[in-house]
Parts: structure tokens; C-alpha cells; sequence
């Protein structure tokens, strides 16, 4: 049966100096795809300023702001309707004999196809002493890894606000073994791409009304290419396959295509940002 | 046409225009009081002193002895000084860079070899015995590029941003130096303390400084006088030196730019055409009156339309 | 016959190892120079001095100028250039344009298709790391189609001649490629100083380039425009190339803008006028593909415009060259070019390459470690001259370590022999005489919506400094004027 979310995403920055021109670029509004449907996008900001729609670099839908008076500070408001379709991920068939599946993985054809998923990137490069981490076993499926990796990932760090930032590297988060969503999705990421398997870095909300690990903003997992199945959601930072609870907005090589505010401001001096999620949920009225 | 270059054009005008000013002021000061009539005008200490007036510096100190060579270097060569002759002819250049694709080869070519001249002018010849020839190139190598700038470009847009550039600054300037000459003809009053033939001196290089001593004495056949020097240099249309001509010339060239037949009440047009106005009814009698406050109120005015300007053309 | 009663070549040296774009090598004067030579033995070098003077003054007048910066001062100077020019005969040039054209369209079908279906990587033509490994293959820029299909609507393709006398590719430049306004310059100058030999010989225009570029750009306009708006973008004036930008612009008649002039408002890019936003249709854009967007590309760059990207995917601007034709700019990629000119439009390459030994290929690996005094080695990943070994110039010891290194990771080097640039009589100001300087030849292409064109010319670059064979201006190199001659008829 499906469901029926409200998104409603908070952020309002703060300017030392008076700023005269500026452009923002929000990447938050819920993605139409098989699973969910987008309803109504609501969006307001304290400027009165209209808002524009566009399309990113790689697809996305964009809400573009570009204020012409003056002002210091700005305080902006969106709220989604989404109806999510009940999700069961584990709802196919696979590939018989696993090792089908790797000689999909080592074809030039999917290498290929999916190369920019394959590549290592600022935020999921391996330090070197760490690219034995995780291998995968060429015994079970693709699929079988990616779970035990998943698996992993969520055992090996553990859940703390506070600690990273959005510059922190691999190298500290698996020293640290602390993290966010963002941590977990990029150790995911790097070590699946490690054992060529394209993944892609997922941003979107997660409801969290059933304990789930994530901090009111926005969450983040991955989604990885199976051989015979496509691209597959799974959730480090929880443990589980991405389902009903998740809304996906974007995805990208890692956090840096899909972060949610981008600002350009012609003013010099410092600026603050805060910004926060709420995702509420009641059973569809059919 | 784009409003930064646009932006850029227009100081381009200003600048050239500024530094053929100084340039004059400058060395029509300086050679005149050489053989002035009054003894109090021939002194070094009081034509320096005119000079840093004129140029926006006043020296406050009465008792302050300038030194010649280093005042000198100041106004014309020294280029950590804003309102040098160098100055003002590296922003020329500068602005005129930023603009190469719209002005011709001709004025680029003139202005750079401008530039060239000025920046290798020997510092040390300039202030020992340079002073007349290299401010006498700086005055004809303005009129060229003036040549250059009506002749080889399209009398549109672009060549009206710059013309209104020229006109501003020439108004302002003009002003100023009726203001610097005013300012001497009471300070040497004060010492000899009648108006005599003194005054009549500062009056007629007043007029050299502006290039309109030979239109004047054509003009009114007799020698300066207060009234008839301020009727000259403020309000004859025909002196091409004059407040008046370069408002009419602002005028013209502001109705390239807009060419709505009612010119809106906040836009740059209808002030231009209201200082004019202004002006263009005035008795010299009038201004004689409160000199100070009528140059007073003209900077001022030529102030706001500079701002309107730049409101409603250069913005970007 | 021509004899040495030529005074101002009385005390030219030839080295008869090299290949002398003027005398054969019998010594004698190549028949397209004949005519030439005659008119310049005329002058006496005090004459050619002179004349020489005036051309720089002409240079230095026009502004045609790079800021040298000192302890006090900026001084400007202007590029060396030689009175000399470099002529290329008919035949010759046909063979010089038909392959900068092949190399284009190949180059262009190329950025196409890995792009798009990537077929060539597929077929294990090019191997994928080579566009993996490269900052310019841009995520981007997947499955997007620009405007009439072109991506390096404009490239400039750096030619050599052996000692063979064979012309060879070094590099084909598709990012920014600069240089063209200095050929047209040059040609200027040469005029001023020596307008008299113009009447003896027919050599092409070279100011119909921006011409052709407007032509070219206006092509590729986005759908639904009549007359498109074409701007050029700069980086602003204190760029090296601001002279090119503002020529360009000029010569055009468009409208040379700064990043700070534009901004996107619902997907269109307008300019700020002063009468207000004007819609903006074609960017020639001179500055970096990642600068020209913060939303998209490098946040901290400031001399783009935000949403300029989402403008262009949208079909409501045309950029040229398009974003992400970087990647085939490349070192590792050019090795590639024979393979790729076969690839797509089944040709063998009209202009050699140089050739290329991968360490990775059992068979090259061999021969290169058994030749490698006669080969430069370089690393496939580095740029800038880094890590390159030139083989004959190496001691015993340093040879051993060299062939250790390729030995231990093959797939990482690449070697190719070395090459010897033809020499051109170069006036020498320190002696007063004319020398042999090595030159090359950078020739500028352009390609549109069924439009190609190769500018009749070109830049010639000298390497002024005696058996240096560098010839970018940065490292002191000058040039020449470029004549590619009309006809067969008459010698020049």
C-alpha cells in the first residue's frame, strides 16, 4: 500500500556582510522514478525572491534563487508531497551461478557504460595501505558481497554527529571509525568500486520513524549495479536495503554532485548555514 | 553595448580629459607668474599653493614651505598620487583596455603611445626643465586623441558614453579652476588690497588656463574683468570651454543614450536637462553675487548626474 | 640561379645535418624562396636593422604586448618577430590543410562518441583508463548533444618538419588553442615594413579568420534563433591572451565579455547592457571549461556564471569549444590519432604522427629498450615535460635506471623517436646576421554545422636561442609571418 510523505526541508544562512547579489542552487526536491511519485513542491524563502526551476549537470531537477536586494540574512522553506510505492528490494531473481555475474562486472562493455561510477573521487579514494580492506568473495554472488559489505560498513563505524565534516577524508573516517551517513555511504562506495562494482552516491531523506540512524538532515546511501538485476539501493549507515523509508533526490559520484544547497555570493566576509529535515509519513487514503 | 565597458569608456573620457586640465593649469601657472605684475603673484610658495588647490589638495598650513621639485613630481609624475598627470593617463589606458574591442585601432594606437610618452618622460628633466614640454605634449597629445575619438569612431552609443565622460569632467574642471583662480585673486587681494591690474592678471591666466584667453579678448575686446571672465568661462554657448557648452554637449549626447521624447523625472536625461536649464537662465550678476556658493552647488550637480549615470547605465 | 651576392646572407652558417626550410641541400634556394631572396638581398643589413626597429615599434604602438615584472617596474615587451617570412608552397599547404581537417573531424567524431555510446572504447580501440584517469572527461557531458554536433568547433594543430622533410604532428590543441591574432599581426607588420615584396608575391589573406569564425559560430546557434547573439568570453584583461580575446571580438564586431557580464535567468543567458539584459546565443568561450560555472564546475572560480551549464544543457546557448573537449587534448590520446582517424572515418592519416611505442605491447617494450638512445621516453601521465628521458643525451648509468623503471612498470611510459625540427634563417639581433633557428608550425581549423575551413597560414614559432628547440613564447620564442603562396606559378 502505498505512502504518503511530507518533506519539509529548513535552511537559512547568515552573512557577516551585506550581500548584494547572489545565487543559490537547491538539489533537494524528491526525484520521480518507479517508486515514488512527487506530488507538490512548496518553496518559500524570506526574500519573497521567485523561484526557477532547471536541471543539473547530470540530470536533476534544480530550484535556482537569485535575489536582487540587498540582505544579510535568508531563511528558506520547502515542503514535498511524495507517494512512495511499498518497496520490497529483495524482489528478484538472481543470477545462478555467481560467477556470471563477475564476468559482467570485468566486461569492457559495463565498464564502459558505467565508468563514472567506477571512478575514484576525492571523497571515496582508499588510502593506500587501506585498498585490501574489503575484498569481495568470488564464491557468493555480487549481490551476496554488496550485503556483507553493507553489513560491514555499519559494524566497522559507528553513528556520531559532529565529529566529520564535509572535507573530512576516508583515511580519517576509517581511522576514526566515527561518522555520518555521508561517511558511511563513501567508505560503501569506495570499497564496492574497489571490487569494480559501479555505485552510485544516493542523497535523498530517510524516514526515520523507525529508529533508524540519520541526523534531520539530509540522508545519504548508495545504489550498485547487479549484474542481471541493476541498480540496488543499499543503506550502510543502517544496515538495510533501501526501501519505503527512503526518498531519493539525487544521485552523483559522491557527495560533491549531489550537495543539497550551492551558493554563489558576490560579497566578501564569512557566511553561516544551517539547515534541517523533518519527513513525516501517514498511510496513503486510497 | 556593455554597461561595464560602458562604465570603463566613460572614465576613459574623464581621465584624458583630466589630465589635459592639470597639464595646463600646471604650466600656464607656473610660466605666467614668472613675470607677474604684483609682486605677491610672482612668488613661487603662492602659484605652488594655487597648484595643490586646483588639484583638489589645498595645503592648510600657512606656514608650510612646498618644495618645488617634489610638487611638481607629485602632480605630474609621481604614480602612487591619484590625481597625478601619470595617473590619470595609466587609468585612461587601463579603462581603454578593457574596451579594445569597441574603440578603434587609431585612438588605442594614440593612446598607448600617450601612455608610452608619459611614463618614459625623464622624472629628472621633468623637474628641472621639463616642465613646460612635457606639460605642452600631454595638452596636444589630448587633442589628438580627441581628433581620433570623433574621427574614427562611430558617432553612436560609445562614442556618446565618452563624449559625456569628457563633458563632465571638462564642466567639473573648468569650475575648479575658476574656483583656484577666484580663490588667488583673494588671497592676493588680501595682500595688496585693492582690485587692480593683479586681478586683471589672475583673470587672464584664469583664461590661458582654459584656453579661451584669444576667444575671450575676440569676444568682449577689452581686458578681463570679474563679471565679464565669469560670463565667459560659465555662460557664452559659443566658448567651447565653457559650463554652458559642455551641458549642451552633455544634453546631446545624453539623447543618444535615451531617446524618449519625455525623459522620465528619475532618469539621467531629464537632470541633465534641468541643470542645464538652470544654468542657461542665469544672470552672471547672480553668480558674481555668491561666487562660492554657485561653484558649490555646480560640482554638486555635476556630481549627481554622474551618480544618475551610473545608476541607470553602468550597472552590472 | 641565385648566388651568394645576397649580402645579407654573406655569413649564414648551414648545418647540413638539418633540415633548412630555405636552402636545399645543395646550399641552393628552394624555388618557393627564390623571388624572395632576391628582393630581400637587395637590402644591406643596416636596411634590414631598420626596418626591422620599425616593425617592433608597430608591435609596441598597437599594444601587441606581455607585462615582464620587475623589482619596480612592469615593462612591457612585445613578442619577438622575425622580418623573415616563412613560405609554404600550394602543394605543400593542400597536404598541411587536408590533414588538419581529417584530424578534426576525427577528433570531433571521437569526443562524440565517448560521449555517447563509447563504442571505441568498447571495441578496445582506446583503452578506457586513458579517459578515466583525465580530469576533462566530463561526467557532464554524458549522453548530450551540442549544438550541430560539434565539440572542438575551433583547434590548432602544431605541425613540424623533420629532418626527412616529412611534416609531423606534435600536438593537436582543442582547449583554448591561442595564437591566431598574433598571425594576423605579424602580417600587418610585415606589410608596414615591406610592403614591396607583396606586389612579387601572391600569398593568401590571413584576416579572413574571424570572418570564417563568425560564420562557424553562427552555425551552431541553439534552435529557434534567427540572428544569433555571439559574445566572446575572457578571463578579463590582465589574462596573457587578452589581446587575442579583444582582437577576436573586435574583428568579429560581437561583444567581448567577463564572466561578471552574464546571467542565467530561467535557463537563457542574457548580458548586462546599458540598456538592460540582452539574450546571449553563441559563448566563444576563452576561458577553462571548469571555470566557466561555480554551480557546476570549480565553486571558488570567479570568472564564470553560475547556472551557464544548465543554460547550455537546456539548448538555449551554444559553447565553444564545447565543455569537456579537454579530454582529447591530451598526450596519451594523441598517441591514439592514427587508430582513431581509422576508426571513424576509415582513412589513413593524411599527417604523420609521431611515432609512438607503447612499453605496454610486448613487441614495442622490445624495441624500445633495444633502442633506447634513439627514443624520448615519457611518462603517459604527466604533463608539462615532467619525467621525460631524451635518449641520446643520457649516461650509461642514467640508461640502465631508465630501462629498470620501464622494465618495472611498462604500461606506464611511452617512447618515441627523436625528433628534429627544420630550421629557418632567423635574424639574430646580438650578431647582426641571419642564423638557423628551429621552427614549427601551429595552423588553426575550424569546424562548424557543415562548415570546415583552415586559416591559409598560420603562426610560425622560432626558437630563438641557437639548437633550442622550444619554440613557446614562454620560453622566449619568437615568430614569423606564414605565406602560403596562391598558385604554382612564379616562385616567390
Amino acid at each position: 500500500m502505498p505512502l504518503d510523505y511530507v518533506v519539509t526541508y529548513r535552511a537559512e544562512n547568515h552573512y557577516d556582510t551585506l550581500v548584494n547579489r547572489a545565487v543559490w542552487q537547491f538539489l533537494i526536491i524528491p526525484e520521480d522514478n518507479d517508486s515514488q511519485e512527487l506530488v507538490s513542491v512548496d518553496f518559500e524563502n524570506s526574500l519573497g525572491v521567485p523561484v526557477q526551476h532547471s536541471v543539473n549537470g547530470l540530470g536533476f531537477t534544480t530550484l535556482q534563487l537569485h535575489p536582487n536586494v540587498p540582505f544579510s540574512d535568508v531563511r528558506f522553506r520547502a515542503t514535498f508531497k511524495v507517494m512512495k510505492q511499498e518497496v520490497n528490494p529483495f524482489d528478484f531473481i538472481p543470477l545462478e551461478d555467481p560467477s556470471g555475474g563477475y564476468r559482467q562486472i570485468e566486461s569492457l562493455e559495463l565498464k564502459a557504460q558505467f565508468e563514472p561510477f567506477l571512478r575514484v573521487t576525492p571523497y571515496t579514494r582508499l588510502p593506500d595501505d587501506r585498498q585490501e580492506l574489503y575484498i569481495f568473495d568470488r564464491e557468493i554472488s555480487v549481490f551476496d558481497n554488496l550485503l556483507a559489505l553493507n553489513q560491514w560498513v555499519y559494524r566497522h563505524l559507528f553513528f556520531q554527529s559532529g565529529i566529520t565534516h564535509i572535507d573530512t577524508t576516508l583515511k580519517e573516517v576509517i581511522e576514526s571509525r566515527q561518522g555520518v551517513c555521508q561517511d558511511f555511504t563513501h567508505l560503501f562506495c569506495g570499497l564496492a568500486r574497489r571490487n569494480q562494482i559501479p555505485v552510485r552516491y544516493v542523497s535523498g531523506y530517510l524516514h526515520q520513524g523507525n529508529g533508524y540512524f540519520g541526523d534531520s538532515q539530509m540522508h545519504a546511501w548508495a545504489e550498485a549495479y547487479v549484474p542481471g538485476v541493476g541498480w540496488i539501493g543499499f543503506d550502510p549507515t543502517n544496515d538495510i536495503l533501501a526501501g519505503s523509508n527512503h526518498i531519493k533526490v539525487a544521485h552523483g559520484k559522491d557527495y560533491g554532485d549531489c550537495s543539497p544547497l550551492k551558493g554563489v555570493i558576490f560579497a566578501p566576509g564569512n557566511n553561516r548555514t544551517s539547515h534541517s529535515v523533518e519527513v513525516t509519513a501517514q498511510q496513503a487514503q486510497q | 553595448m556593455l554597461a561595464r565597458v560602458a562604465n570603463n569608456l566613460y572614465w576613459m573620457g574623464r581621465y584624458i580629459e583630466r589630465s589635459e586640465h592639470v597639464a595646463r593649469f600646471m604650466h600656464v601657472n607656473y610660466f605666467s607668474s614668472l613675470d607677474a605684475p604684483n609682486e605677491h603673484s610672482q612668488k613661487r610658495q603662492f602659484v605652488l599653493r594655487s597648484m595643490r588647490f586646483m588639484v583638489g589638495d589645498p595645503v592648510s598650513d600657512p606656514n608650510e614651505v612646498l618644495d618645488e621639485e617634489q610638487l611638481l613630481y607629485n602632480l605630474g609624475m609621481n604614480p602612487d598620487i591619484p590625481y597625478s598627470i601619470i595617473s590619470n593617463v595609466q587609468w585612461a589606458r587601463e579603462n581603454a583596455n578593457s574596451a579594445r574591442d569597441l574603440i578603434s585601432t587609431e585612438l588605442y594606437e594614440a593612446i598607448n603611445k600617450f601612455y608610452h610618452f608619459v611614463l618614459n618622460y625623464d622624472v629628472d628633466l621633468f623637474v628641472k626643465r621639463g616642465l613646460y614640454d612635457f606639460c605642452v605634449n600631454i595638452t596636444e597629445m589630448t587633442t589628438i586623441l580627441r581628433g581620433k575619438i570623433r574621427g574614427t569612431l562611430l558617432h553612436d552609443e560609445v562614442y556618446a558614453i565618452i563624449m559625456m565622460g569628457m563633458n563632465l569632467e571638462r564642466a567639473t574642471q573648468i569650475i575648479r579652476i575658476i574656483y583656484t583662480k577666484y580663490n588667488d585673486v583673494l588671497l592676493a587681494r588680501g595682500v595688496t588690497g585693492t582690485e587692480d591690474a593683479g586681478q586683471s592678471f589672475e583673470w587672464v591666466t584664469l583664461l590661458k588656463c582654459a584656453e579661451s584667453y584669444d576667444m575671450m579678448r575676440r569676444f568682449y575686446k577689452k581686458a578681463p574683468n570679474t563679471s565679464s571672465t565669469l560670463e565667459f568661462l560659465i555662460l557664452n554657448p559659443d566658448c567651447p570651454r565653457s559650463v554652458i557648452n559642455s551641458l549642451n554637449q552633455i544634453t546631446k549626447h545624453i539623447n543618444v543614450l535615451d531617446q524618449s521624447k519625455n525623459p522620465k523625472k528619475d532618469s539621467t536625461a531629464f537632470l541633465v536637462e534641468k541643470v542645464r536649464a538652470d544654468l542657461k537662465f542665469k544672470y552672471v550678476e547672480e553668480i558674481h553675487e555668491d561666487i562660492r556658493n554657485f561653484i558649490e552647488t555646480k560640482l554638486n550637480d555635476l556630481v549627481n548626474i554622474a551618480q544618475k549615470m551610473e545608476k541607470e547605465y553602468f550597472n552590472y | 640561379m641565385i648566388t651568394t651576392n645576397n649580402q645579407i646572407f654573406a655569413s649564414y652558417q648551414k648545418d647540413p645535418t638539418l633540415f633548412d626550410e630555405v636552402f636545399d641541400a645543395q646550399g641552393e634556394v628552394r624555388e618557393v624562396y627564390e623571388k624572395l631572396f632576391e628582393l630581400y638581398g637587395n637590402h644591406t643589413i643596416s636596411n634590414y636593422v631598420q626596418l626591422n626597429n620599425k616593425a617592433k615599434a608597430s608591435f609596441f604602438n598597437q599594444g601587441i604586448t606581455f607585462q615582464v615584472y620587475g623589482e619596480h617596474e612592469t615593462k612591457e615587451k612585445i613578442f619577438p618577430f622575425d622580418l623573415f617570412p616563412r613560405i609554404i608552397g600550394p602543394a605543400e599547404w593542400d597536404h598541411i590543410e587536408k590533414g588538419a581537417i581529417q584530424r578534426s573531424r576525427a577528433l570531433n567524431l571521437f569526443l562524440w562518441d565517448i560521449y555517447h555510446e563509447k563504442k571505441i572504447i568498447k571495441d578496445g580501440i582506446v583503452p578506457l583508463e586513458l579517459l578515466s584517469s583525465s580530469a576533462n572527461y566530463l561526467h557532464q557531458m554524458f549522453d548530450l548533444d551540442p549544438p550541430g554536433g560539434i565539440y572542438n568547433h575551433i583547434s590548432g594543430t602544431d605541425i613540424i618538419k623533420h629532418a626527412d622533410g616529412q611534416y609531423y604532428v606534435l600536438e593537436d590543441n582543442i582547449r583554448c588553442p591561442s595564437g591566431v591574432s598574433y598571425v594576423v599581426c605579424n602580417r600587418t607588420a610585415l606589410k608596414r615594413a615591406l610592403f614591396g615584396v607583396f606586389n612579387h608575391c601572391q600569398a593568401h589573406t590571413v584576416t579572413n579568420y574571424a570572418e570564417n569564425l563568425l560564420e562557424i559560430l553562427e552555425s551552431v546557434k541553439p534552435q529557434g534563433v534567427d540572428i544569433p547573439n555571439v559574445v566572446v568570453i575572457t578571463p578579463g584583461m590582465y589574462n596573457s591572451a587578452y589581446y587575442e580575446h579583444s582582437y577576436l571580438a573586435k574583428a568579429m564586431g560581437v561583444e567581448l565579455v567577463e564572466g561578471r557580464d552574464l546571467f542565467v535567468e530561467n535557463d537563457f543567458v542574457y548580458m548586462k547592457t546599458i540598456k538592460g539584459p540582452e539574450r546571449v546565443d553563441v559563448i566563444y568561450r576563452r576561458v577553462d571549461d571548469l571555470f566557466i560555472d561555480p554551480l557546476e564546475f570549480r565553486p571558488d572560480s570567479a570568472l564564470g556564471v553560475p547556472g551557464l551549464f544548465a543554460a547550455y544543457r537546456k539548448g538555449n546557448v551554444c559553447l565553444a569549444n564545447a565543455p569537456g573537449t579537454g579530454v582529447a587534448d591530451d598526450k596519451a590520446v594523441y598517441t591514439y590519432m592514427p587508430e582513431i582517424i581509422k576508426y571513424y572515418l576509415d582513412e589513413s592519416p593524411i599527417l604523420k604522427n609521431v611515432h609512438t611505442y607503447h612499453c605496454n605491447r610486448p613487441e614495442e617494450l622490445r624495441y624500445v629498450l633495444e633502442h633506447i638512445t634513439e627514443l624520448v621516453v615519457k611518462p603517459v601521465d604527466e604533463s608539462g615535460g615532467y619525467g621525460i628521458s631524451i635518449g641520446n643525451r643520457l649516461s650509461k648509468a642514467e640508461i640502465a635506471a631508465v630501462k629498470e623503471q620501464i622494465k618495472k612498470e611498462p604500461r606506464k611510459y611511452i617512447a618515441q623517436p627523436i625528433m628534429s625540427l627544420s630550421v629557418h634563417p632567423t635574424y639574430i639581433d646580438e650578431s647582426e646576421s641571419f642564423e638557423q633557428r628551429h621552427v614549427d608550425l601551429r595552423t588553426f581549423t575550424l569546424l562548424g554545422k557543415d562548415k570546415e575551413f583552415v586559416l591559409k597560414g598560420g603562426l610560425s614559432r622560432v626558437a630563438l636561442k641557437k639548437g633550442n628547440l622550444v619554440v613557446n613564447s614562454s620560453q622566449g620564442g619568437g615568430s614569423k609571418d606564414t605565406w602560403v603562396l596562391k598558385n604554382d606559378q612564379g616562385p616567390c
